[in-house]
């Protein structure tokens, strides 16, 4: 289930995936690059915004329960970067409305809560792809 | 009188004193570790209790049960720091909260900046008084997007217990906590510390949550980023102490229902019940020890059924002093602070009707606490003293050095095994032998130092001397560890 | 002169320090234990690491990786088991449905429901879990039994369970377990499985309203606002008249907000009076603004003069969604600090909208 239409030249799309667990940051990283997609995976959130500086991906997925820095301090970040645009999915434990309202009004595209299944994440970040394109 | 007859005669004072009160000193001394030491005890326990807890632990969202926060923000000159401060407190992950800043008649930028910052918009709202507050306020502002959860009040200035209380009486959410413009919390800091009323929300009616020392640490934009120890040997002494009596003293004492003394950086209450009881008592220096010990005195004369818990989960983060000058000040008015608050309460020992608070936890804190440093310097003073006359021997001396000190040593490492087993929140061999070489050195000097302190503070007390709060230079947080 | 005999210092000081060596030799095992074993896991789990992550992402297209897990035996076994479980918090669909069928071929589940009369507490409170998640329907009866258990951790860990299994059958079990003198079961737990429970726990909830504590009342009452129990409002209005408890008649007062018609506005409105606690008449004055019924309006015209500036603002935040009868209550008091604050929010709300 590749995202990649077209130019078979093109590199392969990235994208960053935040979480502290290692499970899911395995799972999913495994599942996107399956899809054709490049991955950095990251660990925590400062992690993931030096990460971003550095390299800025096509799309990000970040967890919102990390350490230190949250993924909705990474969105805050990134929204407030001169790459703001880049399409943002957040990761989430159980839906609390709280948290999903503060997603969205941070900024994020899209919001997946756990337990969720990466059939449907590959989905959204497929849709999220095409949309910013 | 010649010399020898002056030192004949000293030596004869001290024999009598030393006849009179050596073994009760040295007696005195064993109670004291071994009080503390019963307290590890009953803090092991518990911790065994929480990594039951954390092996079982379940993820808890708070669902429609988290009771809403108002988040008390006290601020003086606090133009350095608030800003972030204030982001990072509305940015914590909790279902219902909200930030209410008073602006205690600040002369700096404080006001600018949170003006600016937030977008801030006059608000002609008239405050409740159910906390009757002296000063006049200035001004009531919102930010203009209408729905960040901000309350700035301005007020003229009279001290952070009005403050407080002002805030009290603004707050919209049916719980308070009490912070300081420095405190940094835990992102999660309020799911832990909510938890308690969230399981029992007919009869808690207040918790603490631990606070660590921040020095050292790294901060970015308001958050723990990474764990680290202070680089100076005056806060890492801090760190220890904190170890040891803030988290297994407080743990310790809720197992036994004896919980009495909320930390100044960090308690929850009911907002109904601290404005039933009176709010913060102005002129007194222990303010939350005041507020909990009134809770309990209030909540037993009226037979009500209530609980009130602490969370040792690190919830709030501080910074502490790295000088001694600050230090100082802080000891003065911590035990002034406790001195009057037994004082004022001293009707509540030994009756029946306060339980286990009225038997236990304030005889503990007026023998153990308050007579320590006292009892401490008295030792320090008499046992050289009658060494050097020759009235007891070296044995003695050393037996006595042993079991004050050496005791306490090992007090402390029973702290850092449990906090370890608990927590590991110092990820480094690096950090486990400075702590250990802390706990040593926290006895040479540091201890002696504190105790003379708090004396000088119990003693400005008594004369009635009106007290002049220290500053504490803020330099702001992010970036810079002290 | 005092003499302390030599072998009394000796022997006190050699205690006191060798406790102190002791102690920081406990630190350092503590820590290197905990070391150890994570590592030792670590390479347990690690030839089974790569399958483990093929199925839960979904990829085990040729089911080589399923297969590789069910073989698992001994210790490894143990280890990848643990993993599942705390996978199966995170991941739902086929592959956990996939990562269930694994557990239960290891026996995993038929062990996890002896473990439940196991004499740890840890080994009860896990099991408990695994349970839930394998979605094991069968053991709701022993689950329930286990609601009653005498440590805290389990008791939380059986309501989780069948929250996640979603039997109603066990909704009744669940609420009366939180009034239980020594053994209650936290209201928090107890309101997030009932929430997760599917529709027929109405009568459930019924029953939790005239419960004889207080902590049972106040959940029913915050459950019945959530689910839009409408069958016990006259149960809700009962207790906010006539409960002992304050924060039940407040949890009530918003439920009724909630869930009520014009004819609740009657018993809301009494509740605003004078005499009754602040902070019920505040709860009143705000539930009756959610009810959105203009028969209010009378009532919180009243309060608009209240002396607390809090109730009479909340009285204008209301009124201002009642429509234009509430509108044309707020003109007789348009120059109240009330009034005025009331309208600058909610100009402000909708600004930013």
């Amino acid at each position: 289930m590749s995202a990649l239409a077209g130019d078979p030249d093109a590199s392969p799309v990235r994208v960053l995936v935040a979480d502290d667990d290692a499970d899911i940051r395995d799972l999913v990283e495994f599942k996107l690059t399956q899809a054709g997609y490049a991955v950095e995976a990251v660990a925590d959130g400062i992690g993931a915004w030096e990460a971003f500086a550095a390299n800025p991906p096509q799309l990000a997925v970040l967890d919102v329960m990390m350490p230190g820095l949250s993924g909705i301090d990474v969105l805050r970040k990134i929204r407030e970067s001169e790459f703001a645009s880049v399409p943002v999915l957040l990761l989430s434990a159980k839906s609390r409305d709280s948290d999903v309202d503060t997603g969205f009004e941070v900024g994020a595209d899209d919001y997946v809560i756990k337990p969720f299944s990466p059939r449907e994440l590959l989905h959204r970040v497929n849709g999220m792809l095409a949309r910013a394109r | 009188m010649s010399w020898e007859g002056f030192v004949s005669g000293l030596r004869s004072a001290v024999v009598w004193v030393m006849d009179a009160a050596s073994v009760p000193v040295l007696v005195y001394f064993v109670l004291i570790n071994t009080s503390l030491l019963v307290l590890v005890v009953l803090a092991y326990l518990e911790f065994r209790a929480q990594e039951r807890r954390r092996a079982t632990a379940l993820s808890w969202q708070g669902a429609g049960l988290a009771p809403g926060v108002s988040l008390l923000v006290p601020a003086y000159n606090e133009e350095a720091g608030i800003v972030t401060a204030v982001k990072s407190f509305l940015t914590l992950r909790y279902p219902r909260h909200e930030v209410v800043v008073i602006d205690d008649g600040s002369t700096d930028q404080t006001f600018a900046r949170l003006e600016e910052a937030f977008d801030l918009v006059p608000l002609p709202r008239e405050l409740p008084q159910e906390i009757p507050v002296r000063a006049r306020v200035l001004g009531v502002f919102v930010p203009r997007d209408g729905r960040t959860r901000l309350l700035v009040v301005r007020k003229e200035n009279s001290g952070k217990t009005e403050a407080l209380n002002l805030g009290v009486n603004a707050a919209n959410e049916p719980l308070v906590a009490m912070l300081d413009g420095d405190s940094i919390l835990e992102p999660d800091g309020l799911l832990h510390v909510t938890r308690p009323f969230a399981d029992d929300p007919t009869r808690m009616v207040a918790t603490g949550g631990a606070i660590r020392p921040v020095n050292g640490s790294r901060v970015v934009s308001g958050r723990i980023v990474r764990v680290d120890m202070p680089q100076t040997w005056l806060p890492r002494i801090q760190l220890v102490e904190y170890l040891r009596a803030f988290l297994l003293g407080r743990t310790g004492w809720s197992r036994l229902g004896g919980l009495i003394l909320i930390s100044g950086a960090f308690g929850l209450f009911r907002r109904d019940v601290v404005v039933e009881v009176g709010g913060l008592e102005p002129g007194t220096i222990g303010e939350d020890f005041e507020l909990v010990m009134r809770i309990h005195k209030r909540l037993r004369d009226e037979g009500r059924d209530y609980r009130i818990e602490f969370v040792p989960e690190p919830v709030s983060w501080t910074e502490v002093p790295v000088t001694a000058k600050v230090l100082r000040n802080q000891r003065r008015r911590w035990h002034r602070g406790l001195w009057e608050t037994l004082w004022a309460y001293r009707s509540m020992l030994f009756r029946p009707r306060y339980g286990r608070i009225g038997w236990l936890a304030l005889p503990y804190y007026w023998l153990f606490e308050l007579a320590a440093p006292l009892l401490e310097l008295f030792g320090i003073v008499i046992v050289p003293l009658a060494l050097l006359l020759g009235v007891v021997n070296v044995s003695f001396a050393v037996l006595f050095l042993v079991l004050a000190y050496g005791y306490a040593v090992l007090v402390t490492l029973s702290a850092m095994v449990v906090d370890e087993w608990a927590f590991h929140k110092h990820d480094r061999w690096r950090a486990i032998s400075q702590t250990i070489v802390a706990s040593v050195l926290e006895n040479i000097g540091y201890r002696q130092a504190t105790a003379w302190w708090r004396l000088e503070g119990w003693w400005a007390s008594l004369r009635g001397r009106r007290h002049v709060w220290g500053v504490m230079t803020r330099t702001g947080f992010d970036e810079d560890p002290a | 002169m005092v003499v302390i005999g030599g072998a009394l210092v000796v022997g006190a000081t050699v205690a006191v320090l060798g406790a102190c060596v002791l102690l920081v030799l406990l630190v350092v095992a503590v820590r290197a234990r905990r070391q150890l074993r994570q590592r030792r896991d670590e390479m347990l789990l690690s030839p089974l690491r790569p399958p483990l992550i093929t199925v839960a992402a979904g990829e085990d297209d040729d089911g080589t990786a399923v297969h590789t897990l069910r073989r698992a035996a001994g210790d490894s076994r143990t280890v990848l088991d643990r993993n599942i479980v705390g996978l199966l918090t995170k991941i739902r669909g086929v592959p956990a449905e996939q990562l269930v069928g694994v557990l239960e071929k290891h026996g995993a589940v038929h062990a996890a429901a002896r473990e439940l009369t196991s004499r740890s507490t840890v080994r009860r409170a896990r099991a408990a879990q695994v349970l839930g998640l394998a979605r094991a329907g069968d053991t709701v009866p022993l689950l329930v039994r286990a609601l009653d258990d005498e440590a805290v951790e389990v008791r939380n860990s059986a309501a989780y369970a069948l929250g996640l299994i979603g039997d109603a059958a066990a909704a009744g079990p669940v609420l009366s377990a939180i009034g239980h003198p020594e053994r209650g079961l936290p209201a928090a737990t107890a309101a997030e499985t009932l929430q997760s429970m599917g529709v027929g726990i109405s009568e459930v909830l019924r029953a939790g309203l005239h419960d004889a504590h207080p902590r049972t009342r106040m959940v029913a009452a915050h459950l019945s606002g959530e689910r839009s129990f409408t069958r016990g409002l006259p149960d809700l209005r009962h207790l906010l008249d006539h409960d002992a408890d304050v924060t039940v008649r407040e949890t009530c007062a918003a439920a009724i907000g909630r869930l009520g018609r014009a004819e609740d506005v009657e018993v809301l409105a009494r509740h605003t009076g004078q005499d009754e606690p602040l902070s019920l008449r505040r709860a009143c004055t705000t539930a009756l603004g959610e009810l959105g019924d203009p028969a209010a309006v009378p009532a919180l015209a009243g309060l608009l003069v209240d002396p607390d500036p809090r109730l009479a603002e909340l009285a204008a935040t209301a009124l201002l969604g009642l429509g234009p009868r509430g509108r044309e209550a707020l003109v007789a008091h348009e120059d109240g600090p009330a009034v005025r604050s009331a309208r600058l929010m909610a100009s402000l709300q909708r600004a930013s909208a």
